[in-house]
Protein backbone atom coordinates (compact mmCIF):
# COMPACT_ATOMS: atom_id res chain seq x y z
CA UNK A 1 0.00 0.00 0.00
CA UNK A 2 1.40 3.35 -0.74
CA UNK A 3 2.89 5.65 1.79
CA UNK A 4 0.66 8.59 1.02
CA UNK A 5 -2.39 6.69 0.43
CA UNK A 6 -2.06 5.30 3.99
CA UNK A 7 -2.04 8.40 5.37
CA UNK A 8 -5.12 9.95 3.37
CA UNK A 9 -6.26 6.72 5.21
CA UNK A 10 -5.70 7.55 8.63
CA UNK A 11 -6.05 11.26 8.47
CA UNK A 12 -9.79 10.57 7.44
CA UNK A 13 -10.11 8.27 9.84
CA UNK A 14 -9.05 10.34 12.46
CA UNK A 15 -11.09 13.10 11.16
CA UNK A 16 -14.46 11.24 10.95
CA UNK A 17 -13.99 9.53 14.19
CA UNK A 18 -12.51 12.38 16.46
CA UNK A 19 -15.62 12.29 19.00
CA UNK A 20 -14.97 8.98 19.47
CA UNK A 21 -11.25 8.97 19.71
CA UNK A 22 -11.69 11.71 21.98
CA UNK A 23 -13.99 9.65 24.81
CA UNK A 24 -11.87 7.04 24.70
CA UNK A 25 -8.56 9.27 25.76
CA UNK A 26 -11.04 10.88 28.58
CA UNK A 27 -12.50 7.56 29.42
CA UNK A 28 -8.66 7.15 31.06
CA UNK A 29 -8.13 10.79 32.23
CA UNK A 30 -11.50 12.00 33.04
CA UNK A 31 -10.27 15.87 32.53
CA UNK A 32 -10.83 17.36 28.56
CA UNK A 33 -7.23 19.23 28.98
CA UNK A 34 -4.97 15.41 29.44
CA UNK A 35 -7.46 14.16 26.62
CA UNK A 36 -7.35 16.83 24.41
CA UNK A 37 -3.21 16.46 24.93
CA UNK A 38 -3.75 12.45 24.75
CA UNK A 39 -5.84 13.13 21.02
CA UNK A 40 -3.12 15.20 19.83
CA UNK A 41 0.16 13.04 20.73
CA UNK A 42 -1.92 9.89 19.06
CA UNK A 43 -2.37 11.61 15.94
CA UNK A 44 1.22 12.63 15.86
CA UNK A 45 2.02 8.59 16.87
CA UNK A 46 -0.19 7.59 14.17
CA UNK A 47 1.34 9.81 11.63
CA UNK A 48 4.80 8.75 12.34
CA UNK A 49 4.10 5.10 12.40
CA UNK A 50 1.76 5.00 9.58
CA UNK A 51 3.98 1.83 8.20
CA UNK A 52 3.22 -0.29 11.06
CA UNK A 53 -0.42 -0.23 9.39
CA UNK A 54 -0.67 -3.37 6.83
CA UNK A 55 -3.29 -3.20 4.32
CA UNK A 56 -5.06 -6.26 6.01
CA UNK A 57 -5.45 -4.58 9.19
CA UNK A 58 -8.70 -2.30 9.63
CA UNK A 59 -7.60 1.47 11.27
CA UNK A 60 -9.62 0.86 13.94
CA UNK A 61 -7.89 -1.22 16.01
CA UNK A 62 -4.46 0.00 14.93
CA UNK A 63 -5.19 3.51 16.16
CA UNK A 64 -7.11 2.36 19.28
CA UNK A 65 -3.88 0.66 20.17
CA UNK A 66 -1.93 4.17 19.95
CA UNK A 67 -4.48 5.65 21.72
CA UNK A 68 -4.70 3.28 24.70
CA UNK A 69 -0.93 3.20 24.98
CA UNK A 70 -0.60 7.07 25.29
CA UNK A 71 -2.90 7.11 27.95
CA UNK A 72 -1.73 4.51 29.91
CA UNK A 73 1.80 6.02 29.27
CA UNK A 74 0.32 9.41 30.43
CA UNK A 75 -1.25 7.52 33.37
CA UNK A 76 2.16 6.30 34.22
CA UNK A 77 4.14 9.29 34.09
CA UNK A 78 1.54 11.00 35.63
CA UNK A 79 1.45 8.50 38.63
CA UNK A 80 5.49 8.98 38.97
CA UNK A 81 5.00 12.72 39.12
CA UNK A 82 1.91 13.97 40.69
CA UNK A 83 1.34 14.13 44.57
CA UNK A 84 -2.03 12.46 43.52
CA UNK A 85 -4.41 11.68 46.28
CA UNK A 86 -5.84 15.02 47.22
CA UNK A 87 -8.12 14.79 44.21
CA UNK A 88 -9.47 12.28 44.83
CA UNK A 89 -10.23 12.14 48.29
CA UNK A 90 -11.84 15.48 47.74
CA UNK A 91 -14.27 13.74 44.94
CA UNK A 92 -14.86 11.08 47.52
CA UNK A 93 -15.97 13.54 49.87
CA UNK A 94 -18.39 16.12 47.44
CA UNK A 95 -19.78 12.34 46.24
CA UNK A 96 -22.45 12.27 48.95
CA UNK A 97 -24.06 15.85 47.92
CA UNK A 98 -24.17 13.84 44.19
CA UNK A 99 -27.70 13.26 43.94
CA UNK A 100 -27.45 10.85 40.41
CA UNK A 101 -28.43 7.34 41.07
CA UNK A 102 -25.74 5.79 38.91
CA UNK A 103 -22.40 7.78 40.52
CA UNK A 104 -21.73 4.92 42.45
CA UNK A 105 -21.81 2.46 39.22
CA UNK A 106 -19.37 5.40 37.37
CA UNK A 107 -17.18 5.54 40.25
CA UNK A 108 -16.90 1.59 40.85
CA UNK A 109 -15.77 1.73 36.59
CA UNK A 110 -13.67 4.79 36.96
CA UNK A 111 -11.91 2.97 40.00
CA UNK A 112 -11.04 -0.32 38.78
CA UNK A 113 -7.38 -0.60 37.77
CA UNK A 114 -6.76 1.03 34.61
CA UNK A 115 -5.88 -3.01 32.66
CA UNK A 116 -9.54 -4.25 33.78
CA UNK A 117 -11.37 -0.46 33.08
CA UNK A 118 -9.77 -0.84 29.28
CA UNK A 119 -11.20 -4.20 28.81
CA UNK A 120 -14.61 -2.82 29.54
CA UNK A 121 -14.80 0.24 27.44
CA UNK A 122 -13.40 -1.53 24.63
CA UNK A 123 -16.03 -4.37 25.26
CA UNK A 124 -18.86 -3.29 25.81
CA UNK A 125 -18.90 0.86 25.11
CA UNK A 126 -16.61 0.80 21.85
CA UNK A 127 -18.65 -2.51 20.99
CA UNK A 128 -14.74 -4.02 19.65
CA UNK A 129 -14.54 -7.96 19.96
CA UNK A 130 -12.18 -9.48 22.48
CA UNK A 131 -10.05 -10.64 19.07
CA UNK A 132 -9.03 -7.01 18.63
CA UNK A 133 -9.01 -6.02 22.14
CA UNK A 134 -6.62 -8.80 22.25
CA UNK A 135 -4.56 -6.99 19.39
CA UNK A 136 -4.90 -3.55 21.45
CA UNK A 137 -3.46 -4.63 24.65
CA UNK A 138 -0.72 -6.76 22.76
CA UNK A 139 -2.28 -9.68 25.23
CA UNK A 140 -3.12 -13.15 24.57
CA UNK A 141 -7.01 -13.76 23.99
CA UNK A 142 -7.20 -16.05 26.86
CA UNK A 143 -5.97 -13.44 29.17
CA UNK A 144 -8.42 -10.42 28.06
CA UNK A 145 -11.02 -12.79 28.33
CA UNK A 146 -9.84 -13.58 32.01
CA UNK A 147 -10.10 -9.58 32.61
CA UNK A 148 -13.83 -9.10 31.41
CA UNK A 149 -14.49 -11.78 33.90
CA UNK A 150 -12.41 -10.67 36.29
CA UNK A 151 -13.55 -6.67 35.69
CA UNK A 152 -17.53 -7.83 36.03
CA UNK A 153 -17.07 -9.56 38.99
CA UNK A 154 -15.24 -6.37 40.64
CA UNK A 155 -17.71 -4.08 40.05
CA UNK A 156 -20.54 -6.08 41.20
CA UNK A 157 -18.12 -6.66 44.33
CA UNK A 158 -18.00 -2.74 44.44
CA UNK A 159 -21.51 -2.22 44.33
CA UNK A 160 -22.65 -4.47 47.12
CA UNK A 161 -20.03 -2.91 49.40
CA UNK A 162 -21.44 0.84 48.08
CA UNK A 163 -24.89 -0.59 48.76
CA UNK B 1 -24.25 -4.99 38.37
CA UNK B 2 -26.50 -6.32 35.75
CA UNK B 3 -26.96 -5.79 31.69
CA UNK B 4 -29.05 -2.16 32.13
CA UNK B 5 -26.85 -0.66 34.93
CA UNK B 6 -24.25 -1.36 31.67
CA UNK B 7 -26.07 0.10 29.22
CA UNK B 8 -26.61 3.25 31.16
CA UNK B 9 -22.53 3.29 31.85
CA UNK B 10 -22.92 3.05 28.04
CA UNK B 11 -24.72 5.81 27.64
CA UNK B 12 -22.73 7.91 29.81
CA UNK B 13 -19.40 6.82 27.90
CA UNK B 14 -21.21 7.96 24.52
CA UNK B 15 -21.97 11.44 26.58
CA UNK B 16 -19.04 12.26 27.23
CA UNK B 17 -19.09 15.94 26.32
CA UNK B 18 -16.91 17.22 23.54
CA UNK B 19 -14.88 20.07 23.99
CA UNK B 20 -15.03 22.69 20.69
CA UNK B 21 -11.71 22.55 20.35
CA UNK B 22 -11.27 19.11 19.84
CA UNK B 23 -11.61 19.72 15.93
CA UNK B 24 -8.89 22.37 16.12
CA UNK B 25 -6.40 20.32 18.01
CA UNK B 26 -6.94 17.35 15.46
CA UNK B 27 -7.01 18.92 12.59
CA UNK B 28 -3.53 21.11 13.84
CA UNK B 29 -1.83 17.53 14.69
CA UNK B 30 -2.74 16.34 11.40
CA UNK B 31 -1.52 19.22 9.25
CA UNK B 32 1.83 19.05 11.74
CA UNK B 33 2.57 15.34 11.01
CA UNK B 34 5.75 14.12 10.14
CA UNK B 35 7.97 16.88 11.14
CA UNK B 36 6.96 16.44 15.00
CA UNK B 37 8.31 13.75 17.09
CA UNK B 38 6.21 11.65 19.66
CA UNK B 39 8.09 13.66 22.71
CA UNK B 40 6.84 16.75 21.29
CA UNK B 41 6.26 18.78 24.42
CA UNK B 42 3.75 20.92 22.27
CA UNK B 43 0.84 21.53 24.06
CA UNK B 44 -2.34 22.38 22.39
CA UNK B 45 -3.31 24.23 26.24
CA UNK B 46 -1.32 27.06 24.59
CA UNK B 47 -3.26 27.20 21.63
CA UNK B 48 -4.38 30.90 20.47
CA UNK B 49 -6.90 30.82 18.36
CA UNK B 50 -5.15 33.86 16.66
CA UNK B 51 -6.12 35.20 12.93
CA UNK B 52 -3.24 32.99 11.44
CA UNK B 53 -4.05 29.96 12.74
CA UNK B 54 -7.43 30.75 11.75
CA UNK B 55 -6.44 30.78 8.41
CA UNK B 56 -3.90 28.10 8.26
CA UNK B 57 -6.93 25.91 9.80
CA UNK B 58 -9.08 27.11 6.13
CA UNK B 59 -6.29 25.66 3.89
CA UNK B 60 -6.51 22.69 5.83
CA UNK B 61 -10.24 22.06 5.19
CA UNK B 62 -9.93 23.65 1.78
CA UNK B 63 -7.31 21.11 0.98
CA UNK B 64 -9.33 18.15 2.71
CA UNK B 65 -12.36 18.91 0.91
CA UNK B 66 -10.21 18.84 -2.51
CA UNK B 67 -8.59 15.46 -1.30
CA UNK B 68 -11.52 13.56 -0.08
CA UNK B 69 -15.30 13.46 -1.10
CA UNK B 70 -16.07 11.68 2.26
CA UNK B 71 -14.50 14.63 3.57
CA UNK B 72 -16.00 17.01 2.07
CA UNK B 73 -19.58 15.39 2.35
CA UNK B 74 -18.87 16.00 6.57
CA UNK B 75 -18.76 19.65 6.09
CA UNK B 76 -22.45 19.82 5.38
CA UNK B 77 -24.65 21.63 3.13
CA UNK B 78 -22.20 23.13 0.60
CA UNK B 79 -25.15 26.12 -1.09
CA UNK B 80 -22.97 27.13 -4.17
CA UNK B 81 -24.59 28.60 -7.32
CA UNK B 82 -22.44 29.05 -10.07
CA UNK B 83 -19.79 30.94 -8.23
CA UNK B 84 -16.46 30.57 -6.07
CA UNK B 85 -18.05 32.99 -3.57
CA UNK B 86 -19.84 30.89 -1.04
CA UNK B 87 -20.64 30.10 2.24
CA UNK B 88 -20.15 26.85 4.11
CA UNK B 89 -20.47 25.13 7.56
CA UNK B 90 -17.00 25.28 9.18
CA UNK B 91 -17.62 23.26 12.49
CA UNK B 92 -20.78 22.40 14.34
CA UNK B 93 -20.87 21.59 17.51
CA UNK B 94 -23.78 19.75 19.32
CA UNK B 95 -24.47 18.59 22.75
CA UNK B 96 -27.60 17.40 23.99
CA UNK B 97 -28.12 15.39 27.19
CA UNK B 98 -31.60 16.39 27.74
CA UNK B 99 -31.82 19.10 29.88
CA UNK B 100 -28.97 21.06 28.13
CA UNK B 101 -28.23 21.27 24.67
CA UNK B 102 -26.24 23.16 22.66
CA UNK B 103 -26.25 23.10 18.75
CA UNK B 104 -23.74 25.66 17.38
CA UNK B 105 -23.13 25.85 13.26
CA UNK B 106 -20.26 28.35 12.28
CA UNK B 107 -20.31 29.11 8.73
CA UNK B 108 -17.07 29.96 6.99
CA UNK B 109 -16.99 32.18 3.42
CA UNK B 110 -14.74 31.35 0.85
CA UNK B 111 -13.73 32.05 -2.56
CA UNK B 112 -12.78 36.05 -1.96
CA UNK B 113 -9.68 35.52 -3.84
CA UNK B 114 -9.10 39.22 -4.03
CA UNK B 115 -10.39 40.31 -0.52
CA UNK B 116 -8.80 37.48 2.07
CA UNK B 117 -8.72 40.13 4.80
CA UNK B 118 -12.48 40.64 4.35
CA UNK B 119 -12.76 36.71 4.09
CA UNK B 120 -10.49 36.01 7.38
CA UNK B 121 -12.01 39.07 9.11
CA UNK B 122 -15.58 37.60 8.51
CA UNK B 123 -14.87 33.97 9.30
CA UNK B 124 -12.89 35.01 12.18
CA UNK B 125 -16.05 36.92 13.65
CA UNK B 126 -17.78 33.70 13.23
CA UNK B 127 -15.31 31.73 14.47
CA UNK B 128 -15.05 34.15 17.61
CA UNK B 129 -19.12 34.69 17.95
CA UNK B 130 -19.47 30.81 18.37
CA UNK B 131 -16.89 30.37 20.58
CA UNK B 132 -18.36 33.04 22.99
CA UNK B 133 -21.51 31.53 22.69
CA UNK B 134 -20.26 28.09 23.57
CA UNK B 135 -17.97 29.26 26.71
CA UNK B 136 -20.97 31.33 27.77
CA UNK B 137 -23.23 28.04 27.40
CA UNK B 138 -20.35 26.11 29.66
CA UNK B 139 -20.93 28.60 32.54
CA UNK B 140 -23.95 28.74 32.18
CA UNK B 141 -24.75 25.01 32.48
CA UNK B 142 -22.46 24.98 35.42
CA UNK B 143 -23.75 27.20 36.92
CA UNK B 144 -27.33 25.59 36.86
CA UNK B 145 -25.99 22.17 37.73
CA UNK B 146 -24.80 24.17 40.95
CA UNK B 147 -28.16 25.39 41.98
CA UNK B 148 -30.04 22.16 41.23
CA UNK B 149 -30.45 21.73 37.28
CA UNK B 150 -32.78 23.12 34.75
CA UNK B 151 -33.53 23.62 31.14
CA UNK B 152 -31.44 25.67 28.87
CA UNK B 153 -30.19 25.28 25.41
CA UNK B 154 -28.43 26.93 22.51
CA UNK B 155 -28.53 26.86 18.62
CA UNK B 156 -26.83 28.66 16.15
CA UNK B 157 -26.47 28.49 12.60
CA UNK B 158 -26.98 30.41 9.83
CA UNK B 159 -29.80 30.84 6.29
CA UNK B 160 -28.77 31.98 3.02
CA UNK B 161 -30.91 34.90 2.78
CA UNK B 162 -29.40 35.54 -1.37
CA UNK B 163 -26.69 33.80 -2.97
CA UNK B 164 -26.94 34.77 -6.77
CA UNK B 165 -23.72 35.55 -9.42
CA UNK B 166 -23.99 39.23 -7.56
CA UNK B 167 -24.15 39.02 -4.27
CA UNK B 168 -24.46 36.38 -1.57
CA UNK B 169 -26.58 37.31 1.87
CA UNK B 170 -26.22 35.26 4.79
CA UNK B 171 -28.07 35.57 8.11
CA UNK B 172 -26.67 34.56 11.45
CA UNK B 173 -28.68 33.28 14.08
CA UNK B 174 -28.93 32.64 17.42
CA UNK B 175 -31.43 31.12 19.95
CA UNK B 176 -31.45 31.08 23.11
CA UNK B 177 -33.55 28.60 25.26
CA UNK B 178 -34.63 29.62 28.84
CA UNK B 179 -38.01 28.92 29.48
CA UNK B 180 -39.55 31.47 26.92
CA UNK B 181 -36.64 31.66 23.72
CA UNK B 182 -35.14 34.31 22.32
CA UNK B 183 -33.60 35.29 19.08
CA UNK B 184 -31.29 37.09 17.30
CA UNK B 185 -30.51 37.60 13.62
CA UNK B 186 -27.35 39.17 12.30
CA UNK B 187 -26.53 39.47 8.48
CA UNK B 188 -23.36 39.94 6.33
CA UNK B 189 -23.76 40.77 2.54
CA UNK B 190 -21.14 40.47 0.23
CA UNK B 191 -20.68 41.92 -2.93
CA UNK B 192 -19.43 38.78 -5.28
CA UNK B 193 -17.73 41.18 -8.07
CA UNK B 194 -16.34 43.69 -6.54
CA UNK B 195 -15.45 41.12 -3.23
CA UNK B 196 -16.61 43.87 -0.29
CA UNK B 197 -18.92 44.13 2.49
CA UNK B 198 -22.32 46.00 2.18
CA UNK B 199 -23.28 48.01 5.09
CA UNK B 200 -26.43 50.00 5.29
CA UNK B 201 -24.86 53.34 4.83
CA UNK B 202 -22.94 52.19 2.05
CA UNK B 203 -26.39 51.70 -0.64
CA UNK B 204 -27.12 55.46 -0.20
CA UNK B 205 -26.31 58.31 -1.13
CA UNK B 206 -26.93 60.08 2.08
CA UNK B 207 -28.69 60.10 5.13
CA UNK B 208 -31.97 60.62 3.84
CA UNK B 209 -32.76 56.64 4.06
CA UNK B 210 -33.04 56.33 7.89
CA UNK B 211 -36.18 58.25 7.54
CA UNK B 212 -37.60 56.79 3.71
CA UNK B 213 -37.26 53.89 5.21
CA UNK B 214 -38.53 54.11 8.96
CA UNK B 215 -41.79 56.24 7.91
CA UNK B 216 -42.46 53.06 5.61
CA UNK B 217 -42.23 50.64 7.71
CA UNK B 218 -44.38 52.30 10.29
CA UNK B 219 -46.70 52.32 7.65
CA UNK B 220 -46.24 48.57 6.87
CA UNK B 221 -46.52 48.29 10.73
CA UNK B 222 -50.00 50.02 10.73
CA UNK B 223 -51.56 48.50 7.17
CA UNK B 224 -50.22 44.52 8.62
CA UNK B 225 -52.34 45.11 11.66
CA UNK B 226 -55.33 46.35 9.89
CA UNK B 227 -54.80 42.96 7.79
CA UNK B 228 -54.61 41.17 10.74
CA UNK B 229 -55.23 42.38 14.33
CA UNK B 230 -53.39 39.61 15.92
CA UNK B 231 -49.98 41.18 14.26
CA UNK B 232 -48.77 43.65 17.08
CA UNK B 233 -46.07 46.34 16.27
CA UNK B 234 -44.85 48.91 19.05
CA UNK B 235 -45.85 51.96 17.64
CA UNK B 236 -47.61 54.91 17.22
CA UNK B 237 -51.70 54.26 15.80
CA UNK B 238 -51.24 50.75 16.95
CA UNK B 239 -52.85 50.19 20.59
CA UNK B 240 -49.74 48.30 22.65
CA UNK B 241 -50.53 49.00 26.24
CA UNK B 242 -48.84 51.37 28.33
CA UNK B 243 -45.28 52.12 28.82
CA UNK B 244 -43.92 50.56 25.93
CA UNK B 245 -41.48 52.28 23.89
CA UNK B 246 -42.38 52.72 20.32
CA UNK B 247 -40.88 52.47 17.24
CA UNK B 248 -39.51 55.76 15.83
CA UNK B 249 -36.47 54.85 12.92
CA UNK B 250 -34.94 52.00 12.20
CA UNK B 251 -30.55 52.93 13.16
CA UNK B 252 -28.29 54.33 10.34
CA UNK B 253 -26.46 50.36 10.48
CA UNK B 254 -29.74 48.68 10.93
CA UNK B 255 -29.70 44.56 10.52
CA UNK B 256 -30.96 44.08 6.76
CA UNK B 257 -30.19 41.78 3.93
CA UNK B 258 -30.80 41.57 0.43
CA UNK B 259 -33.29 39.09 -0.81
CA UNK B 260 -33.41 36.91 -3.87
CA UNK B 261 -35.35 39.47 -5.46
CA UNK B 262 -33.02 41.94 -5.04
CA UNK B 263 -35.06 43.57 -2.47
CA UNK B 264 -34.21 45.33 0.60
CA UNK B 265 -35.44 43.71 3.88
CA UNK B 266 -34.98 45.08 6.78
CA UNK B 267 -35.03 43.17 10.39
CA UNK B 268 -35.96 43.50 13.67
CA UNK B 269 -35.14 40.95 16.69
CA UNK B 270 -37.18 39.53 18.87
CA UNK B 271 -38.54 41.92 21.03
CA UNK B 272 -37.21 44.78 19.02
CA UNK B 273 -40.20 46.51 17.91
CA UNK B 274 -42.63 43.67 18.85
CA UNK B 275 -43.98 41.48 21.03
CA UNK B 276 -42.21 38.21 21.74
CA UNK B 277 -44.85 35.95 20.23
CA UNK B 278 -44.03 38.04 17.14
CA UNK B 279 -40.52 36.69 16.74
CA UNK B 280 -37.97 38.17 13.99
CA UNK B 281 -40.06 40.62 12.05
CA UNK B 282 -38.95 41.12 8.43
CA UNK B 283 -39.68 44.63 6.71
CA UNK B 284 -39.29 44.75 2.58
CA UNK B 285 -38.79 47.80 1.48
CA UNK B 286 -40.38 48.86 -2.16
CA UNK B 287 -37.48 49.65 -4.16
CA UNK B 288 -39.22 52.86 -5.83
CA UNK B 289 -39.26 54.63 -2.89
CA UNK B 290 -35.51 54.17 -2.47
CA UNK B 291 -34.50 54.07 -5.91
CA UNK B 292 -33.68 58.19 -6.14
CA UNK B 293 -31.71 57.59 -2.96
CA UNK B 294 -29.62 54.41 -3.70
CA UNK B 295 -25.79 54.94 -5.26
CA UNK B 296 -26.70 52.54 -8.17
CA UNK B 297 -29.04 49.67 -8.92
CA UNK B 298 -26.64 47.22 -8.66
CA UNK B 299 -27.54 45.69 -5.88
CA UNK B 300 -31.01 46.74 -5.19
CA UNK B 301 -33.71 46.47 -7.87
Amino acid sequence: MGDSNTQEIIKEYILLNQNQIYRLAFSYVHNKDDALDIVQESIYKAMAGKRSLHKSDSVRPWLYRIVVNTALDFLRRKKREAVPHEDILLRGESAADDRYEDIDLKRALDSLPDMYRSVVVLRYFEDLTLEEIAGILNENLSTVKTRLYKSLKLLRVEMSEAE
Amino acid sequence: MNKQDLEQLKQQYRDTPIPKELDFVVRKALQENGGTTMESKRSHKGMKIAAASVAAAFVVITAGANISPVFAATLGNVPVVGSLVKVLTFREYTMDDGTYHANLKTPAVEGLESNKPLENSLNQKYLEENKKLYEQFEAEVAELKKNGGGHLGVDSGYEVKCDDDAILSIGRYVVNTVGSSSTTMKYDTIDKKNQVLITLPSLFRDEQYVGVISKNIRQQMIDRNKADPDKIYWVEGIDAGEGTELFQNISAEQNFYINTDHKLVISFDKYEVAPGYMGVVDFVIPTDLIRDLLVGNEYIR
